[in-house]
């Protein structure tokens, strides 16, 4: 970052404690008058130390702790540790537990995408929105509280296939609840595209080239409205996506508009890919033997989360403990378009083409640490353990 | 400017119609919502019929549990003085709730099906002291025709922890 020579740029600080932001992050967007002419980010404030963690714990207890990464997508976390640790151990996942692996991903999507549509017409101010989004997310997360038995945090993930299995009586209130919510996705995709006061917030707002878009290095709806065709689902099919092909969901535009058109549009693929699972679910076990100690080796593991590609990577050294987890969440890679898109706007767009990423703080925050270097304080687990202790008595 | 009343009006029209629907909201302390059949809240303690405790005192559920949130200590018990089947019962069993993270793993692992997360969401606590739930509050209460457990049994007629049983449905 050029270094600010204070006295010719006015500085709006945001955070990282703001009523605006419902996550800490910090901000420092430099203004002309009105206009953004720079803007910076620092992320970092809800670092919790999973990764080390997870090297301090069995893989099925890390297949619950990297659950709790994030609390909208928690499912495709799960799944693409456990996917990734299937890998590593040569065992193969049966049809049924892959398939419903992918229905509660699916139902992830559904519940993640009227979250963000919910949050972002609050951003542009149209409330009414979003209580409708909210209201009408109810029905997938009570269908997913019965289907797994939580509404958020599922885990019925288990190493090796799914915990809970589809009856007759879940698959017709998943299907009935799709019907509804397909009529009123029609109803959102109309006014995302002609409601005046929304479009009056979201078109030509934010716009990203194709071409910044690939060099930022942006992921899911975010890329896919600036005409990127990213989609995991369909470059490296994983779980049961060979079966249910997605069908990608792109616009060209770039801008707000896009990105809400995309994240509607992408609300359709995942009611038809629901039905084509519920109707030819396979047969068959929910899950098979996994080995206590994994064999040692080293994978990588991608899925499509709601936001974009999550990334594991995962190295086992034969033990029952992981030697490393590796994340990288969507978040992250679409951060950069916010700094990148924020330049030339007015300051009060800044929160819509931030809520635009549909950003996850606490998916962001991971640390790396340079061994030695001046001014580190190292803990071990033990001192850390006592710390606690000491900290909560 | 005709445009912007007629817009107006459409607007307030969906209020007048939306004030005559059933809300979605419910009034919570005094009405609860119906939870799921899956649903994973707070644990309890499980008897059979004759008011027996299902636990034995295994620990099978503490070594399941991904976020050490168990805590369970087995004691000898006689037929002089019975609280479950078998050779052991749980002479401690704590769960802190601040560790929980409810994944059900406890359930699964659980020989006896003693414990089991039921449909209780209403945890909250003044103190972390508090939050340690132990056995008495765990378990269920013994139903009418039966003896509180400990109890004087026949001899010889309670040798099985574990017994014959069907695999869960839901």
């Amino acid at each position: 970052m050029p270094e600010t020579k204070h006295g010719d740029k006015f500085i709006v600080p945001i955070g990282p404690q703001h009523p605006a932001l419902k996550e800490p992050g910090h901000f420092e967007f430099t203004v002309d008058g009105e206009t953004v002419t720079g803007a910076s980010v620092r992320l970092g404030f809800v670092h919790r130390g999973i990764e080390k963690a997870a090297e301090e714990r069995t893989y099925i207890q890390d297949l619950y702790l990297l659950e709790r990464i994030c609390g909208i997508c928690s499912h495709v976390h799960a799944m693409a540790f456990a996917l990734g640790v299937e890998k590593l151990a040569g065992v193969t996942v049966p049809e049924r537990a892959q398939a419903i692996r992918v229905l509660v991903a699916e139902m992830e999507r559904i519940h993640s995408h009227l979250l963000w549509l919910g949050v972002a017409a609050h951003e542009a101010g149209f409330d009414t929105l979003f209580m409708y989004a909210w209201r009408d997310r109810e029905k997938v997360m009570d269908l997913l509280e019965q289907l797994c038995g939580n509404r958020v945090n599922y885990s019925i993930n288990v190493l090796g296939g799914v915990k809970e299995d589809v009856n007759d009586v879940i698959r017709d209130g998943i299907l009935s609840a799709m019907d509804y919510l397909e009529t009123r996705t029609v109803l959102y995709l109309k006014l995302v595209t002609t409601e005046r006061t929304l479009i009056g917030r979201t078109r030509g707002i934010g716009i990203m080239e194709k071409q910044t878009a690939a060099r930022l290095g942006t992921v899911g709806p975010t890329a896919r409205a600036s005409g990127l065709e990213r989609d995991i689902r369909l470059e490296a099919p994983y779980a049961a996506y060979l079966q249910y092909p997605a069908r990608i969901v792109t616009e060209q535009t770039g801008d707000l508009e896009a990105r809400f058109i995309v994240r509607v549009k992408e609300l359709y693929e995942s009611f038809r890919l629901i039905r084509g699972i519920l109707s030819t679910l396979p047969g068959g076990e929910l899950t098979t033997k996994m080995p206590r100690r994994i064999p040692e080796g080293e994978t990588i593991s991608r899925v499509e989360a709601p936001r974009g590609e999550l990334f594991y990577y995962i190295k086992s050294n034969g033990s029952d403990k992981p030697d490393r987890v590796k994340v990288r969440t969507p978040s992250i890679n679409n951060f950069a378009s916010v700094m990148a898109t924020a330049v030339g706007h007015k300051l009060a767009d800044i929160p819509m083409i931030l809520s635009g990423i549909d950003p996850c703080f606490s998916c962001n925050d991971r640390m790396v640490s340079i061994r030695g270097s001046e001014g580190q304080q190292a803990v071990d687990w033990e001192e850390l353990r006592l710390y606690g202790i000491e900290y909560y008595r | 400017m005709a445009n912007g009343v007629y817009e107006m009006m459409r607007g307030l029209w969906q209020t007048f119609r939306s004030a005559w629907t059933k809300p979605v909201t419910i009034q919570y302390p005094e009405v609860k919502r119906q939870v799921s059949k899956r649903y994973r809240g707070r644990h309890a303690l499980k008897r059979y019929a004759n008011g027996l405790e299902k636990c034995i005192g295994c620990s099978l559920c503490a070594a399941a549990c991904p976020a050490d949130a168990i805590f369970v200590e087995a004691s000898e018990q006689t037929d002089e003085n019975r609280y479950s089947p078998g050779e052991r019962y749980a002479s401690t069993y704590e769960i802190n709730y601040l560790r929980c993270i409810f994944c059900g793993l406890c359930e699964d692992a659980c020989p006896t099906e003693a414990i089991v997360l039921e449909d209780n969401y209403e945890l909250s606590f003044e103190t972390r002291e508090s939050a340690i739930y132990t056995k008495d509050m765990l378990l269920d209460a013994v139903s009418a025709p039966n003896q509180p457990t400990p109890r004087k049994v026949k001899p010889g007629s309670f040798n099985r922890s574990v017994p014959e049983m069907k695999d869960p449905v839901d």
